[in-house]
């Protein structure tokens, strides 16, 4: 009995091999939200206008955009202008799905999300001071 | 005679089933009435022979096997039986509740699977945060929006 549930478990795993996972592309931008006036919006942003429009800074300038070949699993790091480093990481793929986890580890911050193609994450990578937060905002497939 | 037909009942009685006064009443009654006093000879005498008879009968009775039989059926339901034999006996005397647990497993497995199947195709709105930190995450249509707080601990 027992060596007929070894052989089944063996071919079950034989027979579902994990499925590969491709690099992604992903456009990574740093932003900066300022709560000074006038009201500023960088014109490079237009596409998060709908998403940081919540917030209730008033300025919004790109800092930094890079485009990333994400390889599945690695964690690529993003400089803020402070000097931290925000870890950024692809842990799943299925389909037109990605997952990636936001790590912060000056805060002890891990963030899973999971976005289709044709959304993007901001999450907010820095506490404000002096009315400045920072933002990263990560779009897979650009 | 009056007084033998009052106090000729309360021969024999036990402790404490007779007043003080009757207690009193019988002592004087016996004293001065030679029948009654025959009756209460009498009486302890059929008691102590009853009482003699019982102890002998039950003396009689050997409760060795009683025993004997009380500890081997103790022993024969501790005994181990195999699993499936157990299995057996639990289907035969309880075929319902055998059915439900057996059919839990099952139900609880379509329930996992459902519910990953649905999970997978929303998967563009689910959100997994297992994170210190993180105060709140904005959902919109164009994707999360996560803040944190403003003075994180330990800085």
């Amino acid at each position: 009995m027992r060596r007929i549930l070894a052989a089944a478990a063996t071919a079950a795993l034989c027979a579902a091999p994990a499925p590969a996972q491709a690099d992604v592309p992903v456009r990574v931008r740093v932003v900066k939200g300022s709560r000074q006036t006038p009201p500023r919006f960088d014109p490079r942003l237009g596409d998060l206008k709908k998403q940081l429009s919540r917030l209730s800074y008033s300025q919004w300038d790109q800092v930094k955009e890079q485009d990333l070949t994400m390889a599945f699993g690695k964690t690529e790091f993003v400089e803020l202008p402070s000097g931290e480093h925000v870890g950024l990481t692809v842990v799943d793929v299925r389909g037109d799905t990605v997952t990636f986890e936001v790590s912060m580890a000056t805060r002890n911050t891990q963030s899973r999300l999971t976005i289709d193609k044709n959304q993007r994450i901001v999450h907010q990578v820095s506490p404000e001071k002096g009315g400045v937060a920072y933002f990263m905002s990560a779009r897979a497939w650009p | 005679m009056t007084d033998c037909v009052r106090y000729a009942p309360m021969i024999g009685a036990r402790e404490g089933e007779l007043k003080s006064e009757e207690r009193t009443g019988l002592a004087e009654h016996l004293d001065g009435c030679a029948a009654c006093r025959a009756r209460a000879a009498a009486q302890r005498a059929t008691a102590g022979l009853v009482s003699e008879a019982l102890l002998a009968q039950a003396n009689r009775r050997d409760f060795g096997p009683f025993v004997d039989g009380v500890m081997a059926r103790i022993e024969r339901r501790r005994s181990p039986r195999g699993i499936l034999a157990r299995l057996r006996a639990a289907v035969v005397h309880h075929p319902r509740i055998t059915f439900g647990a057996a059919l839990a497993p099952v139900v609880a497995a379509l329930a996992i699977l459902v519910y990953v199947r649905t999970a997978h195709d929303e998967v563009a709105r689910v959100l997994e945060l297992n994170s210190e930190g993180v105060d709140m995450v904005v959902q919109t249509s164009d994707g999360p929006l996560v803040l944190i707080d403003d003075e994180p601990e330990g800085t």
